[in-house]
């Protein structure tokens, strides 16, 4: 066992990691300034300093805990996080529409951004544990299905958004873990199918201003229903055919048959259960115009807050889009308009090349931890910090639709600080203990 | 593969996954911010900016002596309301206040305040004109007035009320009409603008470049805290100085009366316009007191028409002041020996048809220079069916005649010569003989306005040149006084006829006034005179349009002293042959500079006594209201 020494402990993870949040309180302080009479409200910025604060102090806490004891700890940590997000689920407050927040006095929590963390811990443990591995089909599922709980908790808050970041998270981590592309393929083409097919109707209605004749026959709930029973039978054949003559080809007849089905039927079920305001998200994400002073108005004033920051932006406290208050959410979703806004293209680039750093340490502790419990957590840590960044920038640039994900670090409150803090901790763990016990 | 080799693979796979997409987001943000970044820029500033007009001083007027303006800009205020500061507790009583402070009905202060501006974070003008008093009031009072904001609105003061109204014109607030035709000339909605005379002709010079005022709005239209830095100061307006000489322009005034007609004073050497009167005349202070609507329609619906310039914008047959314009065609044309002499017995036979002299009693034997001095129509009758239609026509138009003179004032009329071809065209009837004789004598067709016939004096003063008339003498820096721009004499036509001819048609214009018609009339000691009556048939049995026409002094070394005097009395008015007896008061006033009270005094004229109380009364009215 080689000594703990200082120069065993990532540095550079941290610095970036502590830059990005300085930046955070920075903007959270910028947003707070407004123009009007030149006060300034300086609630959020204080809260986001003591959230920081307390968030050190988790990270801390993380590192002084091996992850190794972690593991024994997983399961009965997702075991709790589940029961917080059902009583969530009924007890919860509700803002901006969605049952997320579990109220603890004055304070609040989202356990829907704790249980990242715990479910990656859990994932860890399925992946390591009894019959190891992920490149059967069963265990692929199971560990799917680990995934899934929480995620239907959250979709009944109803929580999209946060939602979609267990997928990144379980894609990440069953790819490191040697999960078989032909499986990863299929969860892709199927989320990413399920979407589109739920969106083009709408998008058709909306923008081309008529019924899509095909799409039509597709999502449709008149011919759909045929079509679906169709592809029931045919799915069913194959699969028959598979387990009965274990010819090959009628595995891909199967592979490409239920991928289809399960587009068309995951479709419907979104277009059941999305609200008319999520569909507006992608219809403006697709073309702002339609709406310009309402659905279309975040993204629109966003995409133009950071375009009109230029390569130096306007200075610090001095863009106006933010201190006009024509940006919403600045603070918290739109994080990173106000940065781009008055930081420009340098301070943009800054905040990617941080993120990159953060990023592509975890990928290199993930690939020399020294237990495989280690490695997957980094995986899920990574994944989880990758998607909510491409996410959120992407939906400020307007290359990505509004989602509601906040920017790790960056945003105001307190939930997704901790959680992003604990996902460094736990990084900086592994690195530090990757020599062994 | 081992396991081993595969983790580094898988790690290596997606270190390049995340930094490919790391690049996606970092190109998106360069084509942002580099490459679009500029309209980004302009379109943050569309939506955070306003532009509010900053408006230009206008410029004043001076007459030719530049020491005291004619128009000047007087400070008025005008009262604004920003709805969304007023309480809508308050709102009722507020605006009930207001209306009463203002002087209007409630009623109207809530038709200028509808409710669907009561968010509004945008000043509402709610009346113009407003008195300083008024305005002390509401700054007294500000606790009662949330909301109330004033701002300045100057209206312009026509010092010098009076016959300058038609040259001077006036102003008033753009229409939607006139916008459509200047929106590209930087006039924009709520731009003030000439609407006659010099106020019209010269706009571009007197209205300066209005400054801009940027305001920075919030995403509810609310006026932030602003940098002046950026604000873009008004150029004011250049001064004009007018060629009009005041003194004189009130000499002509009073010399008229209160008679429908006009008076026009030039320099023939130069076509610098010292007076030009035209009466009735209107006051264009009132369109800026709140009856200015009432005000205007009552002024549009005289039937003596004030708000036309009748010295430029009337026609009228020139009558014997037509003679000049024969006789130099006659001279010139050599038809007809001057000493050669005609009987005028009162009429002449022409055809079936007998055309009479105005002295029915005759003339008797006349040549050219009695023919002229005494108007003897029988003898032009004569001379002008010699010359033809045809060239009566040439000389007519020689002298400028059927055409505008191009002065600098808008709405100058052109007048008319007729010829055969037209009379066949439009009445589908041949030109006569007869139509020559009556054209001869100035009667008939021909049309022409009290400018032109200036300048038909001009040119024969002239011998042969005749300058554009013009109005504008010089353009002052307003702040400065520099002089920016001066206008100089512009060659208007240069006739054909030999100079000898027209020193005869001088002497006998000379004779007009001393062994002439206006011999009784034209008494003046101060200068010499030439010139030629006219007594114009208008349809009235007893009334008739009285010319006269002429310049002094009658011979010069320096042609710049003449100065060249139309007065034209419309037959309208009771008969008193009221023209010529008006020039010698301002040949008088204008050589003895003196007023035309003291000019009246120095003459004693005839006349002079039966009008000395009636005018000495209206003098002295005059006098209080100046």
């Amino acid at each position: 066992m080689k000594r703990v020494t200082a120069l065993g402990f990532d540095f550079i993870l941290l610095a970036a990691a502590l830059l990005l949040l300085a930046f955070g309180i920075l903007f959270i302080y910028s947003s707070g300034v407004s123009v009007v009479g030149g006060r300034s409200s300086t609630g959020e910025f204080l809260k986001q300093l003591a959230w920081a604060g307390s968030g050190l102090l988790l990270l801390v806490g993380v590192i002084l805990v091996n992850h190794a004891r972690l593991r024994d700890l997983s399961v009965y940590l997702y075991g709790l996080m589940i029961l917080l997000l059902l009583l969530t689920r009924f007890v919860g407050r509700e803002v901006h529409g969605a049952r997320s927040w579990l109220g603890i006095g004055e304070f609040g929590i989202q356990p829907s951004e704790f249980a990242k963390i715990t479910t990656i811990l859990m994932l860890a443990v399925y992946l390591t544990g009894i019959g190891k591995g992920i490149r059967e089909l069963p265990r692929f599922l199971l560990g799917l299905a680990i995934v899934l709980l929480p995620v239907g908790l959250i979709l009944l808050q109803p929580d999209m958004g946060t939602a979609l970041v267990y997928f990144p998270i379980f894609l990440f981590m069953s790819f490191a873990a040697g999960a078989r592309m032909r499986h990863l393929a299929y969860l892709l083409s199927a989320g990413l199918g399920m979407v589109v097919l739920a969106v083009l109707p709408h998008y058709s209605l909306w923008l081309l201003g008529r019924e899509a004749g095909l799409l039509a026959a597709l999502t449709g709930f008149g011919l759909a229903r045929y079509i679906l029973a169709a592809l029931a039978v045919v799915t069913a054949l194959s699969a028959w055919g598979y387990w009965g003559f274990k010819r090959r080809y009628f595995y891909w007849i199967f592979y490409a048959v239920s991928l289809v089905f399960a587009c068309l039927t995951g479709a419907m079920l979104i277009n059941r259960v999305l609200k008319p305001y999520q569909i507006m998200r992608f219809i403006v994400f697709l073309d702002p115009q339609v709406d310009p002073q309402g659905a279309g108005w975040n993204l629109l004033q966003s995409v133009t807050a950071v375009g009109s920051g230029g390569f130096a932006g306007k200075g610090f406290l001095k863009g106006t889009q933010s201190h006009y208050q024509f940006l919403p959410q600045q603070s918290t979703d739109f994080i990173f308009s106000i940065l781009a806004e008055e930081w420009g293209f340098l301070g943009g680039l800054l905040v990617f090349a941080l993120f990159l750093v953060i990023l592509l340490r975890g990928i290199r502790i993930m690939y020399i931890a020294r237990d495989d419990y280690g490695m997957y957590v980094a995986a899920g840590v990574v994944g989880m910090i990758f998607f909510h960044v491409v996410i959120n920038i992407g939906m400020a640039m307007g290359i990505m639709p509004i989602t509601g994900i906040p920017l790790f670090f960056l945003s105001y409150g307190g939930s997704s600080l901790w959680t992003a803090l604990i996902g460094v901790g736990l990084l900086l763990d592994i690195y530090f203990r990757r020599y062994g016990h | 593969m081992n396991g081993e080799q595969e983790a580094r693979a898988r790690a290596i796979a997606l270190a390049v996954f995340i930094s490919a997409a790391f690049f996606v987001l970092a190109s998106q943000l360069f084509f942002l911010q580099v490459i679009r970044g500029w309209e980004y820029k302009r379109q943050a500033r569309a939506v955070t900016r306003r532009e509010l007009p900053i408006p230009a001083q206008r410029g004043e007027i001076f007459d030719r002596r530049n020491d005291f303006p004619l128009v000047v800009n007087q400070d008025s205020f005008a009262v604004d309301l920003m709805p969304a500061e007023v309480p809508a507790a308050s709102r009722t009583q507020v605006l009930e206040r207001l209306a009463q402070v203002l002087g209007l009905p409630t009623e109207e202060v809530h038709k200028r305040v509808p409710e669907k501006y009561y968010h509004l974070y945008q000043p509402i003008e709610i009346k113009g004109g407003v008195a300083f008093e008024t305005i002390a009031y509401l700054a007294e009072h500000l606790s009662d007035f949330p909301g109330v904001t004033w701002h300045n609105k100057p209206i312009r003061n026509y010092l010098v009320p009076g016959s300058l109204a038609h040259l001077l014109g006036y102003v008033g607030d753009i229409t939607r009409e006139e916008i459509q035709i200047l929106y590209n000339q930087g006039y924009a909605f709520g731009s003030v603008l000439g609407k006659s005379g010099v106020e019209k002709q010269y706009d571009r010079l007197l209205r300066g470049k209005d400054g801009k005022r940027f305001q920075m709005v919030d995403v509810t239209e609310k006026y932030l805290a602003k940098r002046p830095d950026e604000d873009i100061p008004p150029e004011p307006g250049n001064n004009l100085v007018l060629t009009i000489d005041r003194r004189i322009q009130l000499l002509c005034e009073k010399a008229l009366g209160p008679r429908i007609g006009s008076v026009v004073v030039l320099k023939p050497s130069s076509g610098e316009v010292l007076a030009l009167v035209s009466y009735p005349y209107f006051d264009p202070n009132l369109f800026f007191t709140p009856a200015a609507t009432e005000e205007f329609n009552r002024l549009s619906l005289d039937p003596s028409f004030p708000f036309l310039n009748r010295a430029i914008q009337s026609v009228y047959p020139p009558a014997s002041a037509f003679k000049m314009v024969v006789s130099t065609a006659l001279v010139e044309e050599e038809a007809f020996p001057l000493t050669r002499k005609v009987l005028c017995t009162g009429q002449i036979q022409y055809g079936d048809r007998v055309f009479r002299c105005w002295r029915k009693t005759g003339h008797g034997p006349l040549d050219f220079f009695g023919g002229l001095a005494q108007s003897c129509d029988v003898y032009f009758y004569t001379v002008g069916d010699l010359l033809g239609v045809e060239r009566l026509s040439y000389y007519a138009r020689d002298f400028g005649l059927g055409q505008p003179t191009g002065i600098d004032l808008p709405g100058e009329v052109g007048g008319f010569v007729p010829t055969p071809e037209w009379k066949e065209k439009v009445h589908h009837m041949k030109w006569l003989g007869g139509d020559t004789l009556n054209m001869s004598i100035g009667q008939g067709y021909m049309a022409v306005s009290p400018l032109q016939m200036a300048n038909v004096v001009a040119l024969i003063a002239n011998e042969g040149r005749v300058y554009r008339p013009n109005v504008l003498l010089q353009v002052r820096d307003a702040a400065s006084g520099a002089v920016l721009q001066r206008a100089s004499p512009e060659l208007l036509h240069v006739s054909a006829v030999r100079r000898e001819t027209f020193q005869t048609v001088q002497q006998a214009m000379r004779q007009v006034i001393t062994e002439g018609t206006a011999n009784v009339v034209i008494t003046t000691k101060a200068v010499e005179v030439a010139g030629k009556t006219g007594t114009g048939e208008a349809g009235f049995e007893e009334q008739w349009h009285s010319w006269f026409a002429a310049y002094a002094p009658y011979q010069t070394e320096r042609p710049e002293e003449r100065v060249v005097v139309v007065v034209m009395v419309e037959a309208v008015n009771t008969w008193e042959w009221w023209a010529p007896k008006a020039a010698d008061v301002i040949f008088q006033g204008i050589f003895a500079k003196q007023t035309f009270e003291e000019a009246v005094e120095t003459l004693r004229p005839w006349w002079y006594l039966e009008e000395r109380r009636k005018e000495a009364a209206r003098v002295s009215t005059d006098e209080e209201i100046r």
